[in-house]
């Protein structure tokens, strides 16, 4: 087991906090952890990082508890902040060279290979990049040293799509070479791409942990389908899915794994625009919610 | 203890260094090429000073001026070294450990293998190289231009201009041991700051009343800048020996709290 927490519990002052979470993560795994924020997955990885000591329960990193024998344990991990917080006057080489002094590897070949492959350059002071390029320079001292685990909060925020792109071609790199990974996100379509598994934290507890493809199935999918006929629109809101009107000419269909029906009742209409509506983290849980509840 | 981390400390935090030990030692410098003026006016600038009440010379430092040493003392380590040094100590000692935290940075420098005790001790050393900086270029400025730019014979005792910064930077070990402390402690970099310049201005404050007023002058034995009395250094009139104890087991103490503080406590990183 790469990663453990077994009942963590860390309440703080104001009632918030998290409460007996447990995951595992294992050899090889790229598991998502997925909540909307304030719910505590940031509290999560601090414990884990070693930044905080539990009230209740226990973090481990290969067996070493992240509390007491936090710094073997980090010997072990790439870590990307949630929020990057670089040290003032630096440029992003003299960053990487402190960052490298500390993990205590120098791969020079596997830094200049990152820089090549996020395009950014070294050399401007930290101070006047963007966002974005400051997340780069994040992500290059996370991977540099060659971590056996890879800890990363909300690791795309601030990249353009493509930029984004090339992270999860990154992370599906090293993946294929047996690295492990965490990943919290508050957007399911950043997790659906590369995790194997996924938990789902809402209020500092755990809802659900599940492999990426139940919770695909799980996830509703919504279509607003705009007709040329508003006698149309009236029969088609009289058919089988779940439908509501949404304007004159169209129509939102919600659907949940039922793709063949949609399809065959729409060939019977002239359809003059489909649009994909996602859903929201905050649907997805209030789905879960709403079959746990119709199960008790 | 990082080497890689100390140095990437010292180049960021370099041109304060050096920006405080210049204006340190231009001050002395200065004051230094003005001291043949006064030696050569001694008598009247003497008739002078006895004019001002006594406290009040004595609270800055005046009581004499017939060395170099209490020249020295008066116009400079008596109220500008310890104003400009007070500053220093408390700034950068917050800078060093709450503003990293307080910004997020610390998240970065405890992200790797190396532990809080070596990334605290590793501040610390950097407080500690920025003192010993700013006090060397200060005594280089007094030195060079008493031994090279003035002409004067003897009144210079250079043991006694050794010790003054000496002591000066103890008595600075010792503000900025507690300002470290108080920077371990806390996860708002502002907070910190008021409270480690609170406190400082307050023991400031305490000696100074305590010259002033003859009736409460017990109340400078709750403040380390009692121990440092620079004019009576000059006179050979103090215990060295003993201020230098208790100020460096105050910085050294302090330091030892804001390893173990900063080891055990919870981090909003």
């Amino acid at each position: 087991m790469m990663i453990e927490i077994k009942d963590l519990t860390q309440e703080f002052s104001n009632g918030k906090g998290i409460f007996d979470v447990t995951f595992d993560v294992e050899d090889g795994e790229v598991f998502g952890f997925l909540g909307p924020n304030g719910s505590g997955k940031s509290t999560t990885i601090r414990h884990l990082m070693g930044y905080m000591k539990a009230q209740k329960g226990y973090a481990k990193i290969k067996g070493l508890d992240a509390w007491h024998q936090q710094s073997s344990a980090r010997s072990h991990l790439g870590y990307l902040p949630g929020e990057i917080a670089f040290l003032d006057g630096m440029t992003g080489h003299q960053f990487l060279n402190m960052m490298a002094g500390l993990q205590g590897v120098h791969d020079k070949a596997r830094r200049a290979d990152l820089i090549d492959k996020l395009q950014f350059d070294p050399k401007e002071s930290i101070r006047k990049m963007s966002k974005g390029t400051k997340q780069k320079v994040g992500i290059v001292a996370t991977f540099m040293h060659d971590p056996d685990i890879y800890i990363l909060d909300e690791p795309t925020s601030g990249l353009d799509p493509l930029m984004q792109n090339l992270f999860i071609d990154l992370v599906m790199e090293e993946k294929a070479r047996g690295k492990t990974f965490l990943m919290s996100s508050h957007s399911f379509a950043e997790i659906e791409r590369t995790c194997d598994r996924a938990a789902i934290i809402r209020n500092g507890r755990i809802v659900a942990t599940e492999n990426i493809h139940e919770l695909q199935s799980m996830q509703r999918k919504a279509f607003n389908v705009t007709l040329t006929d508003k006698k149309e629109v009236a029969s088609l809101l009289e058919s089988e899915m779940k439908t509501e009107k949404v304007d004159e000419l169209t129509v939102k269909i919600e659907l949940q794994g039922n793709y063949d029906v949609f399809i065959n009742t729409l060939s019977g209409y002239h359809v003059k625009n489909i649009s994909a509506d996602d859903q929201s983290l905050e649907e997805i849980f209030m789905d879960y919610y709403s079959k746990e509840e119709v199960q008790s | 203890m990082n080497m890689s981390f100390y140095t990437q400390m010292m180049r960021i935090n370099l041109k304060m260094f050096l920006g405080f030990g210049l204006g340190s030692a231009i001050y002395v410098t200065l004051m230094t090429l003005m001291f043949p003026l006064l030696n050569d006016n001694m008598e009247e600038f003497d008739k002078m000073i006895e004019l001002f009440p006594e406290p009040l010379l004595r609270a800055l430092g005046l009581e004499s001026l017939s060395s170099y040493g209490q020249f020295i003392s008066a116009e400079y380590y008596g109220l500008f070294y310890l104003i400009i040094l007070g500053i220093f100590s408390v700034m950068s000692a917050i800078q060093l450990i709450a503003r990293l935290v307080d910004r997020g940075s610390m998240a970065y420098l405890l992200s790797t293998r190396v532990s809080r005790t070596q990334i605290i001790a590793t501040q610390i050393l950097v407080f500690v190289s920025g003192l010993v900086l700013i006090h060397l270029m200060t005594f280089a400025g007094g030195y060079i231009a008493a031994e090279f730019l003035v002409d004067i014979e003897s009144n210079i005792a250079f043991d006694q201009f050794f010790y003054i910064n000496f002591v000066g930077f103890l008595l600075f070990f010792a503000v900025g041991g507690y300002s470290l402390l108080i920077s371990a402690l806390f996860n708002d970099e502002r907070n910190a700051f008021a409270l480690a310049g609170g406190i400082t201005f307050l023991f400031y404050g305490m000696d100074m009343i305590g010259k002033l007023v003859t009736d409460i002058d017990w109340i400078r034995n709750f403040t380390p800048f009692s121990l440092y009395e620079p004019g009576r250094i000059a006179n050979d009139e103090v215990d060295i020996l003993m201020s230098s104890i208790i100020l460096g087991s105050i910085g050294v103490i302090a330091c030892v709290l804001t390893l173990l503080i900063f080891k055990k406590r919870n981090l909003p990183l």
